[in-house]
Protein backbone atom coordinates (compact mmCIF):
# COMPACT_ATOMS: atom_id res chain seq x y z
CA UNK A 1 0.00 0.00 0.00
CA UNK A 2 1.93 2.84 -1.34
CA UNK A 3 1.27 6.08 -3.02
CA UNK A 4 1.95 3.57 -7.02
CA UNK A 5 -1.42 2.01 -5.81
CA UNK A 6 -3.38 5.02 -5.60
CA UNK A 7 -7.13 4.75 -7.68
CA UNK A 8 -7.48 7.53 -9.23
CA UNK A 9 -10.49 7.50 -10.15
CA UNK A 10 -11.69 6.33 -7.22
CA UNK A 11 -15.09 7.97 -5.96
CA UNK A 12 -13.58 8.30 -2.04
CA UNK A 13 -10.63 10.16 -3.69
CA UNK A 14 -12.91 12.92 -5.15
CA UNK A 15 -14.69 13.11 -2.28
CA UNK A 16 -11.93 13.29 0.40
CA UNK A 17 -10.19 15.77 -2.04
CA UNK A 18 -13.39 18.06 -1.95
CA UNK A 19 -14.49 17.90 2.04
CA UNK A 20 -11.22 19.56 3.12
CA UNK A 21 -11.46 22.24 0.82
CA UNK A 22 -15.30 22.92 1.71
CA UNK A 23 -16.62 24.03 4.80
CA UNK A 24 -20.40 23.12 4.30
CA UNK A 25 -18.66 19.47 3.72
CA UNK A 26 -16.15 19.15 6.31
CA UNK A 27 -18.26 20.84 9.46
CA UNK A 28 -20.12 17.57 10.81
CA UNK A 29 -18.40 15.34 8.02
CA UNK A 30 -18.94 12.92 11.37
CA UNK A 31 -22.40 13.34 11.15
CA UNK A 32 -23.51 14.02 7.56
CA UNK A 33 -20.91 11.37 5.70
CA UNK A 34 -23.61 9.19 4.78
CA UNK A 35 -25.59 11.72 2.83
CA UNK A 36 -21.77 12.98 1.36
CA UNK A 37 -20.76 9.51 0.12
CA UNK A 38 -24.00 9.03 -1.47
CA UNK A 39 -23.86 12.38 -3.43
CA UNK A 40 -20.39 11.25 -4.28
CA UNK A 41 -22.05 7.64 -5.29
CA UNK A 42 -19.03 5.56 -3.00
CA UNK A 43 -18.88 1.44 -3.54
CA UNK A 44 -20.80 -0.04 -0.93
CA UNK A 45 -16.80 -1.17 -0.03
CA UNK A 46 -15.91 2.35 0.13
CA UNK A 47 -18.97 3.54 2.38
CA UNK A 48 -18.62 0.61 4.89
CA UNK A 49 -15.05 1.36 5.10
CA UNK A 50 -16.05 4.96 6.70
CA UNK A 51 -18.48 3.32 8.84
CA UNK A 52 -16.21 0.96 10.17
CA UNK A 53 -13.14 3.75 9.88
CA UNK A 54 -11.15 1.57 8.57
CA UNK A 55 -8.49 3.36 7.62
CA UNK A 56 -6.58 0.61 6.50
CA UNK A 57 -9.09 -0.70 4.11
CA UNK A 58 -9.80 2.51 2.61
CA UNK A 59 -5.79 2.53 1.59
CA UNK A 60 -6.43 -0.89 0.18
CA UNK A 61 -9.36 0.38 -1.84
CA UNK A 62 -7.10 2.57 -3.87
CA UNK A 63 -7.27 6.03 -1.33
CA UNK A 64 -4.62 8.06 -1.88
CA UNK A 65 -2.32 7.17 1.46
CA UNK A 66 -2.11 11.47 2.14
CA UNK A 67 -5.77 11.44 2.39
CA UNK A 68 -5.65 8.68 5.12
CA UNK A 69 -4.89 10.32 8.49
CA UNK A 70 -7.05 13.48 7.11
CA UNK A 71 -9.76 10.83 6.84
CA UNK A 72 -8.85 9.97 10.61
CA UNK A 73 -8.56 13.61 11.52
CA UNK A 74 -12.30 14.38 9.71
CA UNK A 75 -13.84 12.24 12.50
CA UNK A 76 -11.56 12.80 15.46
CA UNK A 77 -10.26 15.98 14.79
CA UNK A 78 -6.96 17.63 13.53
CA UNK A 79 -5.80 19.98 16.01
CA UNK A 80 -2.92 19.60 18.60
CA UNK A 81 -2.06 16.33 16.49
CA UNK A 82 0.51 14.84 17.91
CA UNK A 83 1.57 10.95 18.05
CA UNK A 84 -1.06 10.13 21.17
CA UNK A 85 -3.60 12.28 20.00
CA UNK A 86 -6.99 10.29 18.73
CA UNK A 87 -6.69 10.70 15.22
CA UNK A 88 -3.18 9.82 14.85
CA UNK A 89 -4.24 6.71 17.40
CA UNK A 90 -6.78 5.28 15.66
CA UNK A 91 -4.84 5.63 11.97
CA UNK A 92 -1.45 3.54 14.18
CA UNK A 93 -4.74 1.00 14.87
CA UNK A 94 -6.11 1.13 11.75
CA UNK A 95 -2.93 1.31 9.21
CA UNK A 96 0.23 0.27 11.66
CA UNK A 97 -0.79 -1.99 14.09
CA UNK A 98 -2.97 -3.19 10.85
CA UNK A 99 -6.15 -3.77 12.76
CA UNK A 100 -8.09 -2.62 10.13
CA UNK A 101 -11.86 -1.29 11.61
CA UNK A 102 -10.98 1.49 14.61
CA UNK A 103 -15.03 1.24 16.02
CA UNK B 1 18.22 41.73 -14.10
CA UNK B 2 17.08 41.10 -10.83
CA UNK B 3 19.29 39.49 -8.07
CA UNK B 4 18.93 36.09 -6.33
CA UNK B 5 20.04 36.85 -3.02
CA UNK B 6 19.26 33.76 -1.18
CA UNK B 7 18.74 29.96 -1.14
CA UNK B 8 17.22 27.52 1.36
CA UNK B 9 15.16 24.20 1.67
CA UNK B 10 13.35 23.83 5.05
CA UNK B 11 11.30 21.23 5.86
CA UNK B 12 7.47 22.42 6.95
CA UNK B 13 5.84 19.48 9.09
CA UNK B 14 2.75 20.91 10.81
CA UNK B 15 4.41 19.68 13.97
CA UNK B 16 6.79 22.55 13.92
CA UNK B 17 3.98 25.48 14.76
CA UNK B 18 0.96 22.65 15.53
CA UNK B 19 2.84 20.40 18.46
CA UNK B 20 6.37 21.61 18.98
CA UNK B 21 6.05 21.20 22.96
CA UNK B 22 5.41 17.52 22.46
CA UNK B 23 9.05 16.89 20.79
CA UNK B 24 11.89 16.69 23.51
CA UNK B 25 13.34 20.41 25.22
CA UNK B 26 16.75 19.78 22.87
CA UNK B 27 14.99 19.10 19.82
CA UNK B 28 12.53 22.31 20.22
CA UNK B 29 15.82 24.50 21.38
CA UNK B 30 17.89 23.39 18.20
CA UNK B 31 14.90 23.84 15.77
CA UNK B 32 13.39 26.71 16.84
CA UNK B 33 16.96 28.28 16.74
CA UNK B 34 17.87 27.08 13.34
CA UNK B 35 14.76 27.85 11.83
CA UNK B 36 14.75 31.35 13.50
CA UNK B 37 18.34 31.68 12.10
CA UNK B 38 16.96 30.85 9.02
CA UNK B 39 14.91 33.87 8.81
CA UNK B 40 17.21 36.11 9.94
CA UNK B 41 19.86 35.04 7.65
CA UNK B 42 16.75 35.27 4.76
CA UNK B 43 15.64 38.48 6.01
CA UNK B 44 19.24 40.06 6.34
CA UNK B 45 19.90 39.95 2.53
CA UNK B 46 16.53 42.46 2.19
CA UNK B 47 14.67 40.42 -0.36
CA UNK B 48 12.12 41.97 -2.43
CA UNK B 49 10.00 38.71 -3.19
CA UNK B 50 9.91 35.07 -2.38
CA UNK B 51 9.53 32.76 -4.68
CA UNK B 52 8.81 29.57 -2.98
CA UNK B 53 8.14 25.67 -4.70
CA UNK B 54 6.58 23.22 -2.12
CA UNK B 55 4.74 19.93 -2.21
CA UNK B 56 0.88 21.05 -3.04
CA UNK B 57 -0.36 18.05 -0.55
CA UNK B 58 -3.13 16.97 -3.34
CA UNK B 59 -5.23 19.92 -1.72
CA UNK B 60 -5.02 22.37 -5.10
CA UNK B 61 -4.92 19.26 -8.34
CA UNK B 62 -6.94 16.79 -7.45
CA UNK B 63 -5.03 13.01 -8.01
CA UNK B 64 -6.31 12.32 -11.40
CA UNK B 65 -5.67 16.21 -12.58
CA UNK B 66 -2.25 16.28 -11.33
CA UNK B 67 0.99 18.78 -13.09
CA UNK B 68 4.12 18.93 -12.28
CA UNK B 69 3.81 22.74 -11.09
CA UNK B 70 1.50 25.64 -10.38
CA UNK B 71 1.82 28.65 -10.10
CA UNK B 72 0.59 30.95 -8.21
CA UNK B 73 -0.97 34.32 -9.54
CA UNK B 74 -2.30 36.31 -7.46
CA UNK B 75 -1.63 39.22 -5.93
CA UNK B 76 -2.43 38.44 -2.60
CA UNK B 77 -2.66 35.18 -0.83
CA UNK B 78 -4.37 33.90 2.71
CA UNK B 79 -3.56 31.50 5.28
CA UNK B 80 -4.09 28.96 7.04
CA UNK B 81 -7.21 27.24 4.96
CA UNK B 82 -9.53 26.62 7.25
CA UNK B 83 -9.51 23.25 7.56
CA UNK B 84 -6.34 22.48 8.22
CA UNK B 85 -6.11 26.39 10.74
CA UNK B 86 -6.25 24.43 13.85
CA UNK B 87 -3.95 21.76 13.09
CA UNK B 88 -1.19 24.01 11.92
CA UNK B 89 -1.75 26.19 14.90
CA UNK B 90 -1.10 29.02 12.72
CA UNK B 91 -3.08 32.23 13.48
CA UNK B 92 -4.79 34.02 9.73
CA UNK B 93 -2.25 35.85 7.92
CA UNK B 94 -2.26 37.74 4.41
CA UNK B 95 1.01 37.73 2.23
CA UNK B 96 1.14 39.91 -0.68
CA UNK B 97 1.96 38.12 -4.37
CA UNK B 98 3.08 39.52 -7.30
CA UNK B 99 1.41 38.62 -10.50
CA UNK B 100 3.51 40.41 -12.56
CA UNK B 101 6.51 38.02 -11.66
CA UNK B 102 4.57 35.26 -11.40
CA UNK B 103 2.99 35.78 -15.28
CA UNK B 104 6.32 36.15 -16.50
CA UNK B 105 7.33 33.03 -14.58
CA UNK B 106 4.58 31.27 -16.22
CA UNK B 107 5.09 32.34 -19.29
CA UNK B 108 8.67 31.36 -19.22
CA UNK B 109 8.67 27.93 -17.54
CA UNK B 110 5.95 26.90 -20.01
CA UNK B 111 7.81 28.05 -22.90
CA UNK B 112 10.50 25.39 -21.92
CA UNK B 113 8.02 22.82 -21.96
CA UNK B 114 7.18 22.24 -18.23
CA UNK B 115 4.39 20.76 -17.46
CA UNK B 116 2.93 24.21 -15.20
CA UNK B 117 -0.34 25.29 -15.06
CA UNK B 118 -1.28 28.44 -13.08
CA UNK B 119 -4.11 29.29 -10.24
CA UNK B 120 -5.07 32.68 -9.12
CA UNK B 121 -6.35 30.90 -6.23
CA UNK B 122 -4.87 28.49 -4.09
CA UNK B 123 -5.16 27.03 -0.93
CA UNK B 124 -2.26 27.04 1.63
CA UNK B 125 -1.49 24.34 4.63
CA UNK B 126 1.57 23.56 6.00
CA UNK B 127 3.73 23.83 2.89
CA UNK B 128 3.42 27.92 3.40
CA UNK B 129 2.01 28.29 6.67
CA UNK B 130 4.84 26.93 8.71
CA UNK B 131 8.12 28.34 6.80
CA UNK B 132 6.24 31.98 6.56
CA UNK B 133 6.07 31.66 9.86
CA UNK B 134 9.70 31.53 10.79
CA UNK B 135 11.15 33.44 7.60
CA UNK B 136 8.86 36.18 7.43
CA UNK B 137 6.88 36.33 10.96
CA UNK B 138 5.40 39.96 9.49
CA UNK B 139 4.40 38.58 6.66
CA UNK B 140 6.02 41.65 4.46
CA UNK B 141 7.83 40.03 2.02
CA UNK B 142 5.57 39.13 -1.39
CA UNK B 143 5.49 35.35 -2.56
CA UNK B 144 5.09 33.96 -5.30
CA UNK B 145 4.18 30.33 -4.17
CA UNK B 146 4.64 27.62 -6.79
CA UNK B 147 3.14 23.75 -5.77
CA UNK B 148 4.22 20.81 -7.12
CA UNK B 149 3.54 17.30 -7.41
CA UNK B 150 5.52 15.28 -5.33
CA UNK B 151 3.26 12.62 -3.98
CA UNK B 152 1.27 11.61 -7.18
CA UNK B 153 2.81 8.83 -9.17
CA UNK B 154 4.13 10.11 -12.02
CA UNK B 155 6.55 12.37 -9.68
CA UNK B 156 8.91 14.73 -11.53
CA UNK B 157 12.59 13.72 -11.63
CA UNK B 158 14.97 14.94 -9.34
CA UNK B 159 16.82 15.99 -12.72
CA UNK B 160 13.82 17.60 -14.32
CA UNK B 161 13.39 19.47 -11.02
CA UNK B 162 17.10 20.37 -10.99
CA UNK B 163 16.85 21.53 -14.41
CA UNK B 164 13.69 23.61 -13.18
CA UNK B 165 15.90 25.44 -10.86
CA UNK B 166 18.09 26.14 -13.34
CA UNK B 167 15.02 28.06 -15.44
CA UNK B 168 13.51 29.59 -12.51
CA UNK B 169 17.09 31.26 -12.08
CA UNK B 170 17.73 32.31 -15.36
CA UNK B 171 14.04 34.17 -15.51
CA UNK B 172 14.70 35.87 -12.13
CA UNK B 173 17.58 37.05 -13.55
CA UNK B 174 16.91 37.46 -16.92
CA UNK B 175 13.36 38.67 -16.65
CA UNK B 176 12.55 39.71 -13.56
CA UNK B 177 13.06 43.72 -12.91
CA UNK B 178 16.64 44.92 -12.34
CA UNK B 179 17.33 46.12 -9.11
CA UNK B 180 14.83 42.98 -7.46
CA UNK B 181 16.17 40.27 -4.63
CA UNK B 182 14.60 37.48 -4.69
CA UNK B 183 15.01 34.98 -2.65
CA UNK B 184 13.97 30.79 -3.68
CA UNK B 185 13.19 28.36 -0.87
CA UNK B 186 11.97 25.00 -1.75
CA UNK B 187 10.29 23.83 1.43
CA UNK B 188 9.06 19.76 2.17
CA UNK B 189 10.88 16.43 3.70
CA UNK B 190 13.05 15.60 5.09
CA UNK B 191 11.95 11.65 5.63
CA UNK B 192 8.52 11.23 6.54
CA UNK B 193 5.57 8.68 4.99
CA UNK B 194 2.53 10.60 6.15
CA UNK B 195 -0.31 7.64 5.11
CA UNK B 196 2.15 5.15 4.97
CA UNK B 197 3.10 2.30 7.47
CA UNK B 198 6.37 4.20 8.43
CA UNK B 199 4.00 7.27 10.01
CA UNK B 200 5.33 7.33 13.26
CA UNK B 201 9.01 6.79 11.85
CA UNK B 202 12.08 9.27 11.07
CA UNK B 203 15.23 7.80 8.85
CA UNK B 204 17.98 9.41 10.38
CA UNK B 205 20.21 7.51 8.84
CA UNK B 206 18.58 8.80 5.51
CA UNK B 207 18.10 12.45 6.63
CA UNK B 208 22.39 12.61 7.71
CA UNK B 209 22.91 11.49 4.29
CA UNK B 210 20.87 13.94 2.64
CA UNK B 211 22.52 16.53 3.88
CA UNK B 212 25.79 15.49 4.40
CA UNK B 213 25.05 15.29 0.09
CA UNK B 214 24.35 18.83 -0.10
CA UNK B 215 27.20 19.98 2.30
CA UNK B 216 29.70 18.70 -0.54
CA UNK B 217 28.88 20.93 -3.00
CA UNK B 218 28.75 18.64 -5.84
CA UNK B 219 24.96 18.59 -7.61
CA UNK B 220 25.74 16.08 -9.94
CA UNK B 221 26.47 13.69 -7.25
CA UNK B 222 23.26 14.72 -5.12
CA UNK B 223 21.58 13.72 -9.01
CA UNK B 224 23.15 10.57 -9.06
CA UNK B 225 22.83 9.04 -5.65
CA UNK B 226 19.60 10.78 -4.54
CA UNK B 227 17.21 8.62 -6.54
CA UNK B 228 13.18 8.62 -6.43
CA UNK B 229 13.82 5.00 -5.49
CA UNK B 230 16.29 5.96 -2.10
CA UNK B 231 13.40 9.07 -1.65
CA UNK B 232 10.93 6.48 -1.14
CA UNK B 233 12.22 4.03 1.04
CA UNK B 234 13.13 6.24 3.34
CA UNK B 235 9.35 6.97 3.53
CA UNK B 236 6.78 6.45 0.66
CA UNK B 237 4.17 9.08 1.85
CA UNK B 238 6.58 12.15 1.61
CA UNK B 239 10.26 12.13 1.50
CA UNK B 240 10.06 12.78 -2.17
CA UNK B 241 9.06 16.54 -1.40
CA UNK B 242 13.22 16.67 -1.45
CA UNK B 243 12.89 17.61 -5.23
CA UNK B 244 12.03 21.09 -3.94
CA UNK B 245 15.66 21.04 -2.20
CA UNK B 246 16.96 20.04 -5.80
CA UNK B 247 15.51 22.61 -7.88
CA UNK B 248 17.04 24.91 -4.88
CA UNK B 249 20.39 23.62 -5.16
CA UNK B 250 20.24 23.95 -8.91
CA UNK B 251 20.59 27.48 -8.40
CA UNK B 252 23.47 27.69 -6.47
CA UNK B 253 26.50 26.43 -8.50
CA UNK B 254 28.87 24.35 -6.59
CA UNK B 255 28.04 25.99 -3.24
CA UNK B 256 28.11 23.64 -0.24
CA UNK B 257 24.60 23.58 1.74
CA UNK B 258 24.82 24.84 5.22
CA UNK B 259 22.89 22.83 7.87
CA UNK B 260 21.47 25.21 10.08
CA UNK B 261 19.60 22.51 12.40
CA UNK B 262 18.32 19.18 11.56
CA UNK B 263 16.33 16.71 14.28
CA UNK B 264 15.13 13.42 13.79
CA UNK B 265 12.09 15.11 15.74
CA UNK B 266 9.54 11.23 15.85
CA UNK B 267 6.62 13.33 17.81
CA UNK B 268 6.91 15.47 14.64
CA UNK B 269 6.65 12.34 12.83
CA UNK B 270 9.42 14.32 10.49
CA UNK B 271 12.91 14.38 9.88
CA UNK B 272 12.88 18.22 10.56
CA UNK B 273 15.92 20.41 9.10
CA UNK B 274 17.04 23.47 7.10
CA UNK B 275 19.68 24.54 4.74
CA UNK B 276 20.73 27.49 3.35
CA UNK B 277 23.57 28.61 0.46
CA UNK B 278 25.80 31.83 1.01
CA UNK B 279 25.07 33.60 -2.32
CA UNK B 280 27.19 36.45 -1.52
CA UNK B 281 30.21 34.61 -2.07
CA UNK B 282 31.45 33.16 -4.96
CA UNK B 283 31.27 29.19 -5.62
CA UNK B 284 35.21 28.45 -5.50
CA UNK B 285 35.14 30.32 -1.93
CA UNK B 286 32.39 27.77 -0.08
Amino acid sequence: MGITDTKKELAANQMIFDVRRDPTLYTDFADNFETIMESYQLSNEERQAFRDLDIKKLGELGVHPYFLPQVSRLFHGGAYNHNNSPSAQAYGKSVVNGEGKTR
Amino acid sequence: MAELSFVTGLSHAPGMTGWLDRASEQEQKSLTEGFNLLGEKLRATKPDLIIGLANDHVLNMPVDDTHDFCIGTADNWTGPAEWFRDRVNVDPYSVRGNSPAAQLLFDGLSGCGFDIISKSELLFDDNWSVPLKYLTPYYDIPLVPIHMNCIVPPIPAPRLCFEFGRAVQKIIEDDLPANMRVAFMGTGGLSHDPGGPKYFDVDEEFDRWFLGLLEEGNPEKVLRECTPARMSAAGDGGTSELIAWISAMAMVGDRKAITACYEPAVELRCGMGCVYWEMQREPKDV
